[in-house]
């Protein structure tokens, strides 16, 4: 990775016990964690909790963070996905603990779609994918990064990637085929 | 670029070229250019790109950023680190000698005291001339 890392200098800081580049880096990388656990795993409260934990692990990690190694953005993104994939194990494992939100089943037909049950149908088909599409989604999608960066986050090749990125797309496409003629 | 690669590029990564692989672009608007009826193609991704840009993501609050923020290490103390260990590896053998001497004269056991000492500096001799 020949490009400097646009997170290095404000890491070093951190390392140092600079409260500033703390808050900055926070300010920086909060919402995208909320952004990635959020769509992850369909609850708010639980995508709090994936940030806060992610942040104790960059707190360890930033004295020993090495620049050029790995980009730190493509590390928080493995480190809050790892987050994500413990909680939704542990949802597998204690079915009745917690279980997401399950809202009714659309709209009924005497109100038009608001843009916010459209965004709960929408989460709702996300939520349904294979966790595998989903994350390829959220990375791509929602996180915007690259072919090549998502692919490394996910530990796949670029072809499965876009693989998998085609096959969630087209299910969501089947799932909310009312919607998109709407 | 081949239709199907188009096609498979919309159907992967949406319909806005500029969410697509940078190295695969040119080839892309190139291509659109020649063919207009890609424009349908992307249209019809762009739709879903629409609806999934309809699930919003959770606010961050400023409370959650300020507790987040605050547990962040505290800053270190001054620099003596770098210093630990030549000077105050030295200087740590000196105190502990100081100290060993101090209480084995009050023992009145100075001979034992003198021969451990002379015991203990020679063994951690090298590793106190490397690190100065």
């Amino acid at each position: 990775m020949g490009t400097s890392d646009p997170d290095a200098e404000l890491l070093s800081r951190v390392a140092d016990g600079d409260p500033a580049a703390a808050r900055a880096l926070v300010a920086r990388k909060l919402p995208r964690l909320l952004s990635l656990a959020g769509r992850m795993l369909g609850d708010p409260r639980e995508a709090e909790d994936v940030a806060q934990d992610a942040f104790v692990r960059v707190w360890k990690q930033a004295p020993r963070w090495r620049a050029g190694e790995a980009k730190f953005d493509t590390w928080l993104h493995r480190v809050a996905m790892n987050l994500c994939y413990d909680r939704l194990r542990r949802r597998r494992e204690t079915p009745m603990a917690d279980p997401p939100e399950r809202v009714d089943e659309g709209p009924g037909p005497d109100r038009g779609l608001l843009a916010a049950d459209v965004g709960r149908q929408v989460a709702r088909a996300l939520q349904a994918l294979p966790e595998r599409q989903r994350e390829a989604i959220v990375l791509c999608h929602y996180q915007e990064l690259g072919n090549i960066e998502a692919a490394q986050v996910m530990g796949v090749s670029v072809e499965a990637l876009e693989s998998l990125l085609a096959r969630g797309r087209r299910a969501l496409r089947a799932a909310l085929s009312d919607l998109a003629e709407a | 670029m081949t239709l199907d690669r188009f096609r498979n590029l919309a159907e992967a990564y949406g319909g806005e070229l500029s969410r697509w692989p940078v190295d695969e672009r040119s080839a892309a608007e190139r291509l659109l250019a020649a063919e207009p009826a890609l424009a349908a193609v992307l249209a019809e991704a762009s739709a879903l790109d629409d609806l999934l840009a309809a699930v919003p993501a959770p606010s961050a609050s400023a409370a959650l950023a300020e507790r987040i923020a605050a547990s962040a290490p505290a800053p270190r103390r001054p620099r003596l680190s770098w210093a630990w260990p030549a000077g105050l590896g030295a200087g740590l053998a000196a105190a502990c000698a100081a100290g060993l001497l101090a209480g084995v004269h009050m023992a009145e056991r100075a001979s034992e005291a003198e021969a451990l000492l002379i015991a203990v500096s020679q063994d951690y001799s090298p590793y106190l001339e490397d690190d100065a």
